[in-house]
């Protein structure tokens, strides 16, 4: 995006510490949680105990007569709707209930207690309605619908099919899949799989501390996404975006439960209506029972292979359960189309995502979203492909995966061969590693190497750098530290590389709406990729400024000065010229500050015309690509899995900072491996999430992970600023992929469903596990769709 | 700070102080031994109690006196303490295992014995099966009376014991046997155990078992002792694969909980694979 | 009346409930917010305080029951505002992700460091049982660990 103009002359290349360890460890680090205000009232929300009703009778005026309330809130003061692709979602429940959990009235008061204390006062009445608590329900016939208006809402992207208690529908359609699985030469095989949902678990709950100063509202809040605070809760309230502000203090995690709007409007009514500060937050009941967790699914697959591992047709259908509203999940079913249709050459293919609605907690994203899930699904399709055509699994995924020039799902090119030599990579760690010890214990073992791609959610993103006279920059951005470390590594390292500074020199101003452009928020791996190129192209506007200044100072051409450790000089004479704090000050000086602005958005990569329907995007600007591999033990007497080794070999472009990349290469395994092993989250007949707290939501401890294994894979394309790809979020994606092949290698079953914990690995030991059926997934793919997959351009 | 106001915390200084303050009391009043089942009461959206009688400081309930013939342990004695006291003494392994590996070491450091033999509704508690198997009895002692019972009899009366009884302390008669616990958290550690199996055997002269206890926990509300398997124990060698599969015949009669995150099965099907351990602990 | 405590050598004093947890007492009316409030069951040790130099999840300990108990808080640990081995081991490891679990972390391997100078990658993976991360996948922190017992 720079052209041909040389873009620094320093390497933005090390292992940069991040700036803000040291208060972290000292508790000295002010989350939004730790965020007191003088005269700030105490928020609390009275949530809904049934799954399904109609609110016969709302009456607050005795809670708002209780001991020290200041403000009571109710769906009267929030008029709008928000959601992704439709606007289905009001703030609180109006007349209806659809999920248990789901918000009713919220109380301000001058402690917690009396706040909790005034919600038991509200009197509400709330007569039952039928329920749909499982997509099984939700698509049987004459099912209760959950948005029986659902025809009325305001639709914000054309081209989704929607229907009764389907939220969204996406489809693919790329070549002829029946003649595919017409031929005579192909083997035909069959998968479904179930897996449950996810909680991130982000040990800063949901927070929000809100005013109401001069007219406006400003929300400080532990989110990922400023600027959809901002919209979304001016559209919820029913007030120009202008009049909201959002700043965002350091957040303790996300992983993208803090990708949507959560509790800030609340907080934002209670502070207009009482005129202080209102502090809201979940408790971690709350949190449990009503986070935006990663969602449950039902997927299969059928794939028409040739016996010499061609595979010439494949179709699938992906039920994804987006809860009471549509939310995150109907942008995610435009992911199938990578995910599941990813990793590997396809003849022919069509796929169907469906977001489904139920009486349940609402979903939403988690790291690497959709992608998890189907490339469990896909990679045991894909061993159950390779054992059936009698082919070695590796040599099976070798000879398909995507290379140079192959088509994607939607009809993309993909260009460079990358997947290939990240699996040759993988071969050599494998063969340098010892064999893990203790193969006689009677446990059985197996292991895996598997695929994924995944990809980097671009989008527009904004940047200012101000050259200050001191010399130092400043960068402005609607940029969050959500603990990735990507605003205090990559951002200040990007920055200070064009600048010829050190990065300990760039300071990264916090989010604020009022002080930054429009940011689309801070996940999809896009911080580095999206708010990196908006910075690289700002700090590149001042270089150009200052080169020029200095040019005069030292009388040299611009062409012939580089910038490096803090002095503009002239190119292979060390010491020459000047600091670039004497430029800084002569040009603010002589011509005023300066600043330089950036921005970026993604190139939108076409899909092939007549391929796609309902989908956000056609296609992906920037594929991510890994290679995951892992041996388990499994205990036949516990049905224990014991993780014994994993190795990753990531694309990652190129790494700006290894270390960091491999501090998010281990995490994101492990939150994998909880994924694949631990999590597990039901919900009761009651419609409840029965996992409400830590005792029965086990994510992993320190004993129950292994060092991971790292080789990070540059050079791969990209048209991320340096050539850098997100390497945050991907770690996460094939992790449940390679432990339940490995466990499946290991009994010697098929694994159809996740997690593993030691009771369903136990019954399938025992032949005691009940088959997996899926019998609301039509066995015509055709059948699955409300309407035929058409494309009629208003996609 | 969610509590209303009307709460107190009496600190005990001595047995009789807390006996009296608990009598005053009645049901209004419950003892605080370690608080970490108590001060989790919000996430099972139970009351506290208006009063409590804090025992924590307590000089004659937090010693463990180690005689020729029993060991005596005050029911303040926290979990890290009794597994530190007992490491050195084989014959205890089943309880140093007990109190040294449940939950995490800064709720060892809190938790005591006391309050996991009198937590009613905790059915995954390590050390009431330990206790099980090495004979133990109790000493609960209200205003003015004071009673010994075994561990047993306990357990059949805690839930209906009348308010203004404590539990003492625990007597464990010392003999020669070897001892072992088998648990199995659903993690490495740090969760409850699905299942506890804890084993304690005597052997004559030619390694015969002469008495055996084999002592369930966590796989029924209220852990019990497994007698037909202490039966088919003695006489014969101990050999961890036949107690395996003399478990795997005999362990129908338990019928599992059902909870959240473990079916009722589960916790009786791994019992066998427990025994073996335990019995394999052993050294057979 | 009210409550005498003794924090990071200061003597202060609440107005609190005797049986509100010490962490709320720490956060609120100290305004000592390094512990956090995450679980409140004692499973994640992000509030882990040293009462009388153990570690202790202060979401258990009604606030009555640490009077005249020396309470040290992460903020008490840092000598002369500067880094202790621990801190500075997890900072020069680059351990430290969203932050929020570390004032839990700092206080157990504070722990650990001056009670077991020799213990090993096992006995720390152990140690750490009641606390979790959620970001880092442990294994910078157990590096720095090690590394801080080599050190000191």
């Amino acid at each position: 995006m720079t052209g041909d103009a040389k873009v620094s002359d320093a390497s933005a290349t090390m292992n940069f510490r991040r700036r803000d360890a040291a208060d972290k460890l000292r508790g000295r680090t002010r989350y939004t949680i730790d965020r007191y205000l003088p005269g700030m009232l105490h928020a609390a929300i009275l949530r809904a105990g049934v799954p399904s009703g109609r609110i016969a009778r709302l009456d607050i005026t005795k809670a708002a007569r209780m001991p020290g309330v200041r403000a009571v809130v109710t769906a009267a003061d929030a008029p709008g709707m928000i959601g992704i692709g439709i606007a289905d979602h009001p703030l609180f429940a109006r007349d209806v209930i659809r999920y248990d959990g789901e918000p009713i009235a919220a109380i301000a008061a001058d402690t917690l207690m009396q706040a909790h204390a005034a919600l038991a006062a509200i009197d509400v009445e709330i007569e039952p309605l039928p329920v749909v608590l499982t997509m099984a329900d939700a698509l049987a016939p004459d099912a209760p619908l959950v948005h029986p208006d659902w025809r009325n809402y305001e639709v914000l992207l054309e081209g989704g099919v929607r229907g009764g208690n389907i939220a969204w529908e996406a489809t693919v359609v790329r070549g002829d899949v029946d003649a595919a699985f017409a031929r005579s030469d192909v083997e035909i095989i069959d998968s479904s799989f179930r897996v449950g949902r996810q909680n991130h678990v982000a040990f800063e709950p949901r927070a929000v501390v809100a005013s109401y100063e001069d007219g406006r509202f400003h929300i400080e809040t532990s989110t990922q996404v400023p600027w959809t605070i901002r919209n979304a809760t001016a559209r919820l309230l029913g007030v120009p975006a202008s009049r909201v502000r959002v700043t965002v203090p350091p957040v303790g995690g996300g992983f993208g439960l803090k990708f949507d709007l959560a509790i800030e409007p609340f907080a934002a009514l209670l502070a207009r209506a009482s005129g202080r500060p209102v502090r809201l937050v979940n408790s971690r009941e709350e949190e449990m029972l009503t986070c935006l967790f990663r969602e449950n699914a039902e997927i299969r697959i059928r794939s028409a292979v040739t016996r010499d591992g061609e595979i010439v047709g494949r179709e699938a259908v992906v039920l994804m359960d987006c809860g009471a509203y549509g939310g995150e999940q109907i942008f995610l079913t435009t992911m199938t189309a990578h995910t599941l249709g990813g990793n590997y050459s396809l003849g022919a293919v069509r796929l169907v995502s469906r977001a489904v609605y139920t009486n349940t907690a609402p979903n939403g994203a988690f790291r690497a979203c959709n992608g998890v899930y189907n490339t469990f699904a896909l990679e045991r399709h894909t061993d159950e492909v390779a054992a059936r055509i009698g082919m070695d699994p590796l040599a099976f995924r070798r000879r398909n995966v995507l290379g140079d020039g192959d088509l994607g799902a939607t009809g993309q090119v993909f260009e460079g061969d990358v997947l290939g030599p990240m699996l040759d990579r993988m071969d050599t760690m494998r063969d340098a590693a010892a064999t893990p010890p203790g193969c006689d214990d009677g446990r059985l073992y197996g292991r895996a190497t598997v695929v994924g791609t995944w990809f980097v959610f671009v989008g527009p993103s904004a940047a200012t750098v101000n050259m200050n006279a001191d010399g130092t920059a400043t960068l402005v951005t609607s940029g969050v530290e959500i603990g990735s470390g990507s605003m205090m590594q990559a951002l200040p390292q990007i920055v200070a590389g064009t600048l010829g500074l050190s990065p300990h020199d760039v300071i990264v101003r916090a989010a604020d709406t009022d002080a930054a452009g429009y940011d689309v928020g801070v996940g999809g791996g896009r911080t580095t990729v999206s708010l990196g190129a908006a910075s690289l192209s700002a700090a590149h506007e001042v270089r150009t400024k200052l080169l020029k200044v200095a040019s005069e100072m030292i009388e040299a051409a611009a062409e012939d000065l580089v910038m490096r450790s803090g002095r503009i000089e002239i190119a292979g004479a060390p010491g020459s010229g000047r600091l670039i704090s004497e430029v800084a000050a002569r040009a603010q000086a002589q011509i005023g500050p300066i600043s330089g602005t950036g921005a970026f958005t993604g190139a939108g990569m076409p899909a092939m015309p007549g391929c796609v329907a309902g989908h956000f995007i056609d296609a992906i600007d920037i594929p991510v690509f890994a290679v995951h591999d892992c041996e388990v033990a499994v205990d036949t007497e516990t049905g224990h899995v014991e993780v014994l080794s994993y190795r990753v070999v990531q694309d990652v472009g190129r790494a700006l900072n290894p270390r960091a990349i491999h501090g998010q290469i281990q995490g994101g395994v492990v939150q994998g491996l909880g994924y694949a092993l631990h999590e597990e989250v039901t919900i009761g007949s009651n419609g409840r999430v029965r996992q409400n707290g830590f005792e029965t939501y086990r994510v992993p401890l320190a004993l129950d992970v292994v060092p991971v294994e790292i080789n990070l894979y540059e050079g791969a394309p990209s048209i991320g600023p340096l050539g850098t790809k997100g390497a945050g979020e991907v770690p996460i994606l094939n992790v449940a992929a390679a432990v339940a092949c490995a466990v499946a290698n290991a009994i010697g079953k098929p694994i159809l469903e996740l997690p593993l914990t030691p009771p369903r690995v136990l019954e399938l030991l025992l032949d005691q596990r009940p088959t997996l059926s899926l019998p609301h997934i039509a066995e015509a793919w055709t059948n699955n769709l409300l309407r035929p997959h058409k494309t009629d351009g208003s996609n | 700070m969610d509590t209303p106001a009307s709460r107190s915390v009496y600190v005990a200084p001595s047995l009789t102080s807390a006996l009296d303050a608990l009598d005053e009391g009645g049901a209004a009043a419950a003892p605080f031994a370690g608080g970490t089942w108590i001060m989790r009461a919000p996430i099972r959206h139970e009351l506290l109690k208006p009063r409590y009688v804090a025992i924590g400081s307590i000089p004659e309930l937090h010693g463990i006196k180690i005689d020729a013939d029993a060991v005596e342990i005050g029911a303040a004695v926290t979990h890290a303490t009794l597994a530190a006291a007992l490491a050195e003494l084989s014959e205890f392994n089943v309880l140093t295992a007990a109190a040294g590996r449940s939950a995490n070491p800064a709720i060892r450091g809190m938790a005591t014995i006391g309050g996991n033999l009198a937590t009613t509704a905790f059915a995954a508690a390590d050390c009431v099966p330990a206790l099980l198997c090495l004979d133990a009895e109790v000493e609960i002692a209200s205003r003015g009376s004071r009673e010994r019972i075994d561990l047993e009899q306990f357990l059949t009366m805690r839930s209906t014991l009348a308010p203004g009884w404590l539990v003492q302390r625990i007597i464990v008669p010392r003999q020669e046997r070897k001892t072992a616990h088998a648990r199995l958290p659903l993690r490495q550690a740090g969760d409850y155990p699905t299942a506890i199996v804890s084993l304690a055997v005597s052997l004559d002269d030619v390694g015969r078992v002469q008495t055996a206890r084999v002592a369930v926990g966590s796989v029924e509300p209220v852990a019990r002792r497994w007698e037909r398997l202490e039966d088919a124990l003695v006489g014969h060698p101990l050999n961890a694969a036949k107690a395996a599969h003399a478990a795997a015949g005999l362990a129908d009669e338990f019928t599992g909980r059902d909870s959240t995150d473990v079916p009722a099965w589960y916790r009786v099907r791994v019992l066998p694979g427990l025994v073996r351990r335990a019995a394999a602990a052993l050294g057979s | 009346m009210g409550l005498s405590l003794t924090v990071n050598g200061d003597h202060l004093t609440s107005t609190a409930d005797p049986i509100t947890p010490l962490v709320d007492v720490l956060r609120e009316e100290f305004h000592l917010t390094g512990a956090k409030p995450v679980c409140r069951e004692g499973f994640c040790g992000a509030c882990m305080v040293l009462i009388d130099g153990n570690p202790t999840p202060s979401c258990l300990m009604p606030a009555a029951l640490a009077e005249g108990c020396d309470i040290r808080t992460v903020e008490g640990l840092a000598v002369n505002g500067g880094l202790n081995p621990i801190q500075a081991a997890l900072e020069a490891c680059d351990a430290v992700q969203c932050g929020m679990c570390f004032p839990g972390m700092v206080v157990s391997l504070t722990h650990l460091l001056t009670t077991r100078p020799g213990a090993t990658r096992d006995d720390i993976r152990a140690a750490l049982t009641g606390n979790i991360c959620r970001c880092t996948g442990y294994e910078r922190i157990i590096e720095a660990a090690l590394l801080a017992l080599a050190t000191t």
